[in-house]
């Protein structure tokens, strides 16, 4: 769910501009470091940024019958990390806004706190957080579980944090009712969508698994599967 | 479900030999006065202007124009509404005799204004979507100091963007013809598979293009030829005709700060 252009008066806009730029500039100064030391990343993280925009346009098969796209982030996040996240995601906005007007120029500082920061971070903490529990790494399916509530979160904080923006930009009486009130519409139409893309991201990730976990292995996301003895030869690829 | 003829048009309309400066500084400028006016009828006027340019100068079929303007205008129809009914403390304008429901002057106000600023907004990006190549894009965002492993990785992603969609427009035809997406649960997998499928491919891509770039002497940086044109081309008839309307609008924004419907 992005916000539109020119939906936020220009004093929010600025806000979440300056909110926004110190994680970005973090974000950017992460990925130089790691381009430096291994300049073989460098089309890698491209090729993830378009990996996010070619998701983000895909039609989600949703339950309500409302029509919505994953946002990508949760997984993004279990894949490279926040930080890297957050700057790839403003790249990512960008584009959807001048490739797809999705989103704006204006409100881009605002999308990108709260589905570049908030959501990837979200997801990171939950599956770093279901890597310490016990017994998570036990059963193949149980890794999986955790993917599903890093992506359910980060879709569903996204979601969270998108209505606190909204709501503060309009505090009408006041606002925890305009909050509620927006809570509400989020509630019934993304409540399912969160679901959803929760599903999706288990989906994918057992196919990668599956697949080829070496590049998960290489990512380091999974040293989970190792322990699980999960790894096998990399198959060959359709 | 997958459009990428909005990045055609950038390509090929009538205002492509335009200083790409110019068509920025007209659009951003445009924009901001779009956001900071306090009254609908700025944003207003800015979204019809932008739009006969679009439609009359930058000769962007209207077909495609009005399709892709629908949604932006149908969502901004639905906040009006939803302002107007709920985000009002005021005098009630419109009683519904249900449950309690009344439009109100300030909510309504309110929504309209956010309604105006939207279809300003969206104008001025429309504009610069349909008018301004990604590629010449680029150049601006170096001229205002956008570090250069950003702007790389950028233009590799925009590269890339195209070949991924193509595969996955290609893989969801397949699996639709295969009845891939006949239920739920099939929908389900089928997107999953097209997701996971994806994303092997685009590691193996990203691969194969570094040690391509390696085997012609990448060594970190990827170097491209500039365009000509600089933000000193813009000329000064031009460069006086922006200042000139976007003074105007400024008035404007001034003098219709205080304007109210109710």
């Amino acid at each position: 769910m992005h916000i539109y252009e020119g939906f936020l008066p220009w004093q929010w806009c600025v806000f979440w501009y300056a909110l926004a730029i110190p994680v970005v500039v973090y974000g950017i100064i992460r990925i130089k470091k790691v381009t430096d030391e291994h300049p073989e990343s460098k089309p890698i993280l491209a090729v993830s940024g378009a990996f996010m925009f070619v998701l983000s346009s895909l039609k989600l098969p949703s339950v309500t019958g409302s029509c919505s796209h994953p946002t990508g982030n949760g997984l993004g996040a279990v894949l490279f990390g926040p930080a890297v996240v957050s700057a790839l995601c403003v790249i990512v906005l960008l584009f959807q806004a001048l490739l797809l007007g999705h989103g704006g120029l204006t409100t881009l500082g605002a999308n990108t706190f709260s589905m570049g920061i908030i959501g990837p971070l979200a997801a990171w903490l939950i599956y770093k957080g279901w890597q310490k529990v016990e017994g998570s790494q036990e059963a193949g399916g149980f890794i999986l579980v955790g993917i599903f509530f890093a992506a359910f979160f980060a879709d569903l904080l996204t979601y969270v944090t998108t209505a606190i923006q909204l709501s503060l930009a309009f505090p009408i009486p006041t606002f925890e009712s305009a909050m509620l009130k927006f809570m509400g519409i989020y509630a019934v139409t993304q409540l399912p969508l969160a679901i959803a893309e929760g599903i999706l991201t288990v989906v994918i990730f057992d196919y990668i698994m599956k697949l080829r976990p070496d590049v998960l292995d290489k990512l380091g996301v999974l040293e989970l599967v190792k322990k699980v003895g999960k790894i096998e030869e990399p198959k060959e690829t359709v | 479900m997958f459009s990428n003829t909005l990045d055609n048009y950038a390509h090929s309309n009538k205002y492509n030999d335009l200083n790409t400066y110019f068509k920025v500084l007209f659009g951003i400028l445009t924009m901001l006065m779009s956001l900071i006016s306090t009254s609908p009828v700025v944003p207003l006027i800015i979204a019809l202007f932008m739009s006969v340019l679009i439609i009359f100068g930058a000769k962007v079929s209207y077909k495609f124009y009005l399709k892709f303007f629908f949604f932006p205008f149908s969502f901004g129809l639905i906040t009006f509404i939803f302002m107007a009914i709920f985000f009002g403390v005021g005098v009630h304008i419109l009683e519904f005799g249900i449950f309690n429901l009344a439009v109100t002057a300030d909510g309504f106000n309110l929504g309209l204004l956010v309604f105006a600023r939207m279809l300003g907004g969206f104008a001025c990006l429309a504009f610069l979507a349909l008018t301004t190549p990604m590629t010449e894009l680029f150049s601006v965002l170096r001229l205002i100091k956008i570090p250069q492993i950003v702007l790389e990785i950028a233009m590799l992603m925009y590269r890339y963007i195209f070949v991924f969609l193509d595969e996955a427009i290609n893989m969801y035809h397949t699996q639709e013809t295969r009845l891939g997406y006949s239920s739920l649960k099939k929908s389900f997998k089928s997107m999953g598979m097209l997701g996971s499928n994806l994303f092997i491919r685009t590691w193996m891509k990203g691969e194969q293009a570094y040690i391509a770039m390696e085997s012609r002497c990448y060594d970190g940086s990827i170097r491209t030829v500039k365009k000509q044109g600089s933000i000193k081309t813009i000329g000064t008839r031009n460069l006086v005709l922006l200042v000139l309307f976007e003074l105007v609008l400024i008035m404007g924004v001034y003098f219709t700060g205080s304007f109210r419907i109710f």
